[in-house]
């Protein structure tokens, strides 16, 4: 069984359908990928400025929303400067 | 032809008969591919190997006459699985 | 069934996983479900440049659902297993109509 158990308590990247990237501490999913996140920011990217972060709360995001969750190394995270980022957004999912 | 002598009474008979074979996949997104087919399920879930991908891509600035300009993009794979829910159709192989 | 127990088989090895994002993943397949989403181990993603956001990621789950293709490692397939499991999975739905 392929879950999301390992990530409890861990502080996740989500990627949404829509392309949206949010940082936050995964507090608890259940059998349809729902998912709840704590503490969670959303990360804007664009091209012209570095990333910009937006306080979010608690989250819960229905699972068919989602399209990636992933594991944050927090030592590279950290190292990171956001502000020095310029990026395009992640492409939204077509034909999902 | 008489189906008793193809073999053939629904339409997943006609990808069965494909098997091992070389087909030709029409997906979403202007995409298609050509490759040996090895599996397949009732999503139309694929498993093929020698596979060629050609995409479509449509440039609306590229032409002078508004009709835009379709650039092809080729690629292989070697041994790729493709979800169903991306396929539109599957063609076999001509016969002779 | 046929599918996911193909990639059961594909388990420790790794994968390319293509996104309907354009996103191109690879890593090592760690697990999979009957959905078929997919856990990848060691993950690093095409063109990392132009895709920085997912840098201090290094594994993760992908929905299913969002999956276009997965390159599969053609040494670890056996194509002619996978012909006669086809071939008996089509068989016993025909049966049970």
């Amino acid at each position: 069984m392929s879950s999301l158990q390992g990530y409890v308590d861990r502080r996740v990247l989500l990627v949404l359908q829509d392309g949206r990237a949010i940082v936050g501490v995964l507090a608890g999913f259940d059998q349809k990928s729902n998912i709840v996140l704590a503490d969670s920011k959303e990360r804007v990217y664009s091209i012209d400025e570095g990333v910009e972060e937006i306080p979010l709360g608690l989250y819960l995001v229905k699972g068919e929303m989602i399209c990636l969750v992933g594991e944050i190394d927090e030592e590279i995270d950290k190292s990171a400067d956001l502000a020095t980022i310029r990026a395009e957004p992640i492409p939204p999912i077509r034909y999902g | 032809m008489d189906s008793s002598v193809t073999g053939i009474q629904e339409p997943f008979d006609l990808i069965r008969l494909s098997l091992s074979e070389r087909v030709f996949v029409k997906l979403r997104g202007d995409r298609e591919l050509t490759g040996i087919l090895h599996a397949y399920d009732g999503h139309m879930n694929l498993i093929m190997s020698d596979v060629e991908e050609t995409i479509m891509i449509v440039d609306p600035d590229g032409a002078t006459n508004g009709q835009g300009v379709v650039n092809v993009a080729k690629r292989k794979m070697e041994m790729l699985f493709v979800r169903g829910d991306s396929v539109i159709l599957v063609s076999p192989p001509a016969r002779t | 069934m046929l599918i996911f127990s193909v990639f059961k088989t594909l388990t420790d090895q790794q994968v390319t996983v293509e996104l309907k994002n354009d996103l191109s993943i690879t890593g090592v397949l760690k697990s999979v479900d009957q959905f078929l989403n997919i856990r990848l181990d060691n993950i690093k993603v095409a063109d990392e440049t132009r895709h920085p956001h997912m840098m201090a990621v290094k594994n993760c789950f992908i929905r299913g659902s969002v999956v276009r293709y997965v390159q599969l490692p053609a040494e670890h397939v056996d194509t002619q297993l996978l012909e006669d499991a086809t071939r008996r999975e089509a068989m016993n739905q025909n049966k049970r109509q």
